[in-house]
């Protein structure tokens, strides 16, 4: 079992790491990046995370635990960013490990959903300011 | 020093009321959470539609009834829906 809250980059590698052991032979990974969408003319460079710290910990906790019971995962890694997190960097991975693959899946799955839906985790778009674009003199009209 | 309750604002909370948290005094028998609500409502005008869509905490837990009543020195917040991932 495997919460983080925090500041420092994740690593992949550190979660899969976490996941394995004997018998687990079914073991999802997923991970959510930063996208350098475009919002309001302006590339997004890092998204903020704000976190009611206390609340947020206790939901991550109780979420894994439901993981475990409903869907028999034996090992969970259920990590978050808080605090700016740059476009193209990890904001959140999640994983889980079973027997098989069909409770893997799910417990995954489960994870990230109700991490979205029921934990005070809150983001914000940091992007540069958008450039002004020039005004086109008007063209005359066609005669 | 009189009594009241810290009030958190997370979000789109703390945007609108432009601060992270606030003091708010309350009688000595404490106040419910509803009418906590009405006086943020009236304190931030641009917070009232935060509220509509917004979960509440009474000391890290969080109201299913907003008849429960705060007593001074409670910490109440305002969470406004989660986007986290």
């Amino acid at each position: 079992m495997s919460v983080r809250l925090g500041p420092r980059a994740l690593s992949l590698a550190r979660a899969y790491a976490e996941l394995t052991g004997p018998g687990l032979g079914g073991i999802v990974l997923f991970a959510g990046r930063v996208r350098p969408d475009r919002v309001a003319g302006a590339r997004v460079r890092a998204l903020d995370y704000e976190v009611d710290r206390t609340v947020a910990l206790e939901r991550l906790r109780a979420i894994e635990t439901t993981a475990r019971r409903r869907f028999g995962a034996e090992r969970t890694v259920l990590w978050h960013r808080s605090g700016s997190v740059a476009a193209g960097e990890v904001a959140v991975i999640v994983g889980a490990a079973c027997a098989h693959r069909d409770p893997a899946f799910r417990a995954a799955r489960y994870l990230i959903e109700e991490l979205k839906r029921s934990v005070p985790i809150w983001k914000e778009v940091l992007a540069p300011p958008a450039r002004r674009r020039r005004r086109r003199p008007a063209r005359p009209a066609a005669r | 020093m009189a009594a009241s309750v810290r009030v958190r604002f997370y979000a789109t909370a703390r945007l609108a009321t432009g601060t992270a948290q606030v003091e708010l005094p309350v009688p000595g028998q404490g106040i419910s959470a509803r009418d906590l609500l009405s006086e943020l409502a009236r304190e931030y005008p641009k917070l009232r539609r935060v509220l509509g869509a917004s979960r509440f905490l009474r000391n890290d837990r969080y109201l299913t009834d907003l008849a429960e009543r705060l007593a001074p020195g409670d910490q109440f917040a305002v969470h406004p829906p989660y986007g986290g991932g």
